[in-house]
């Protein structure tokens, strides 16, 4: 497996006068295929980092490689084709757009690459049957619960077949049955397409059915832990939240 | 292209925004459709009665002469020129009108009537009689109507004209209405019973030229100018002043309709600025998904730009009902001040292309500022925007 994603140095500080530093020198590999989750207190940089890795905002010190690529100081030309091509956005609120109904939404993506309407349109419709939500096409996002647009949103996400989808506390919003659905729909796309998962949670039960865990605190990577079979082995200083 | 696209359904989704901005620029089109329309049906006014009541060009004697000796020469060589209708030489001088008791001054013109009925439309304003017994009769005339009034004369009065020491008896052959002071003053007489009365031999005064294209006339005159030593000048030479007051006072008509744009746009850019506003976190979830600045300009200057045509048919349509109801109701303008008697709208295609162009330009404009802040929104801070 490839490293998709490599960041050596990160490292993002804001402010005029009081220097807030959101990520202290942050380094990490990522691997294709790979599922994990960054958690973390409120205030630990864990959108930051996000924001970083979705290529959404730039580091202000440190370098980024996407596919071998170094990207860190991209034009914000090429950080948007590369956000349209490569990764995928599922957000907490669903954010779909909402005078489209949901094949409009999912299109977006696909005409914003340039692809014709006609195809754009079926493979729209393919990947909402694809997430269970195929009888509810012309449907406008005020007329669908949470559950049934956050699913619009996994589809959308997917729209261009991406490397990388990233969600930022994609089930934040929903209910525990729609909150496993959604879970069992990431999962299930990360089995079979291969693309890399990257989720933000602040919930441990979700952050244990992945398959490595970052935990960030005041901008750092304080502990990591990995997946092996049913439990996790944890490295350099960590603490486990729960037994 | 799938700016267009959401263009249209953010068109679509805020039809009272759209509607607000289609009427601010309509209402702007219209005003300034109506103005640019009244200053033309003035101007045409104006020149139309200018060039009804005098002839397109006139030439006078060379510089140290009374009068013009070789006029057939010069009616020949006017001839020559394109776009000439109507060629008079006439003989005008002053002299009495006495009839009974009564006296008054009189302008004569004596001229061919074939030749001067073709560059005056005599006939046409006579209120009765024949100008062409004139041809066949030496001593018959056609008088001003009101000339007529204050000798007191009737049909079949004959009169005298008197000038220095010749004295001719005439006839009314008609009495003639121009609708010009010139019915106070003015007599027709055949060209040699007007000679006679001048007794300076077989001369004219002026040559007149009516021409089927009013806009040579100034051409026709600089050659004429050139070629010899008389004095010709063009209707727009004689109305020189006048034409002046009506340039000035387009200058001062684009300063109002600049102002007028100036104030739609700000209306435009309003509306516009308040639907960025409202889709602030839109445009960063677009951006998430990889939407660049530029895709997000065209996008909102779309939305402005395709509003462009509805506002300015819009704008047009008000204006043509306005300009008809104007027509349809006189309104009376002191023809001593404005020189015309009633207020025409005279819109030309030309000034319905302006509004177009001018709504297009308004929606483009104002849109610019807009659409460039969209771009420039940061996709973070945008996106958690409440």
């Amino acid at each position: 497996m490839s490293n998709i994603i490599e960041i050596k140095k990160l490292r993002k500080v804001y402010g005029d006068g009081v220097e807030l530093v959101a990520l202290d020198d942050v380094d990490l590999v990522i691997k294709a295929g790979e599922f994990l989750s960054i958690v973390g207190p409120s205030g630990s940089g864990k959108s930051t980092l996000l924001n970083m890795l979705g290529l959404l905002d730039s580091p202000t010190s440190g370098d980024m490689w996407l596919r071998g690529q170094n990207i860190s100081r991209a034009s914000s030309k090429e950080r948007a084709r590369l956000r349209n091509k490569e990764l995928g956005f599922i957000f907490q609120y669903h954010h779909l757009l909402p005078e489209f109904t949901s094949v409009e939404n999912v299109m977006m993506p696909l005409m914003i690459a340039g692809v014709a309407k006609g195809k754009a349109r079926k493979r729209a419709i393919e990947l909402l049957e694809s997430v269970g939500i195929g009888d509810r096409l012309k449907n406008r996002p005020t007329q669908l619960s949470g559950g049934q647009n956050q699913r619009v949103a996994v589809a959308r996400a997917l729209a261009n077949h991406p490397s990388i989808v990233i969600g930022d506390e994609p089930t934040g919003n929903l209910d525990t049955k729609s909150s496993d659905m959604i879970y069992e729909l990431l999962r299930k796309l990360n089995r079979e397409t291969n693309q890399t998962f990257i989720l933000v949670t602040h919930d441990m039960d979700m952050a244990e059915k992945t398959d490595r865990i970052l935990r960030l605190v005041d901008g750092k990577i304080v502990c990591e832990m990995l997946r092996e079979g049913d439990h996790f082995i944890t490295h350099d200083l960590c603490e486990l939240e729960h037994q | 292209m799938f700016e267009l696209t959401v263009a249209r359904k953010h068109i679509v989704s805020n039809p009272k925004m759209v509607l607000f901005t289609v009427l601010s620029v309509a209402l702007a089109v219209g005003v300034i459709v109506v103005m640019m329309g009244l200053m033309q049906g003035y101007r045409e006014e104006i020149i139309s009665s200018t060039v009804e009541n005098n002839p397109h060009i006139t030439v006078d004697p060379k510089e140290d002469e009374d009068y013009i000796y070789l006029y057939r020469t010069l009616s020949s060589q006017i001839w020559q020129y394109p776009n000439v209708v109507a060629v008079s030489p006439r003989l005008q001088g002053q002299a009495g009108a006495k009839y009974k008791d009564q006296v008054e001054g009189v302008s004569f013109i004596g001229a061919d009537p074939f030749k001067e009925d073709s560059l005056m439309n005599v006939q046409d304003d006579l209120l009765w009689g024949d100008y062409y017994e004139l041809i066949s009769s030496r001593h018959s005339v056609i008088v001003g109507s009101e000339l007529a009034e204050d000798l007191e004369l009737k049909p079949g009065d004959d009169f005298y004209l008197i000038r220095k020491d010749v004295k001719i008896k005439v006839t009314p052959a008609g009495f003639i209405r121009t609708g010009t002071n010139f019915d106070q003053t003015l007599v027709y007489l055949p060209l040699e019973t007007a000679q006679d009365l001048l007794n300076e031999g077989d001369v004219v005064s002026q040559v007149g030229v009516r021409l089927s294209d009013i806009y040579s006339a100034s051409i026709i005159t600089d050659d004429l100018n050139s070629r010899t030593s008389y004095d010709a000048q063009s209707w727009q030479d004689k109305s020189r002043d006048v034409l002046d007051l009506l340039d000035i006072q387009k200058i001062i008509m684009y300063i109002f309709y600049l102002l007028i744009f100036v104030i739609a746009g700000f209306g435009v850019a309003n509306t516009m600025i308040m639907m960025v506003s409202r889709r602030t976190r839109e445009i960063g979830i677009m951006m998430a998904m990889g939407t660049t600045q530029l895709s997000i300009v065209k996008i909102f200057l779309a939305e402005s730009l395709i509003l462009g045509p509805p506002s300015a048919l819009f704008g047009c349509a008000l204006s043509y009902v306005t300009a008809k109801l104007i027509e349809a109701y006189p309104i009376e303008v002191p023809s001593e001040v404005y020189m015309v008697s009633k207020m025409t709208v005279a819109l030309t295609p030309e000034i319905y292309a302006y509004a177009v162009v001018f709504a297009l330009a308004v929606n483009f404009v104002a849109g610019i500022y807009p659409a460039y802040k969209a771009s420039k929104l940061d996709p973070v801070e945008a996106i958690a925007t409440e």
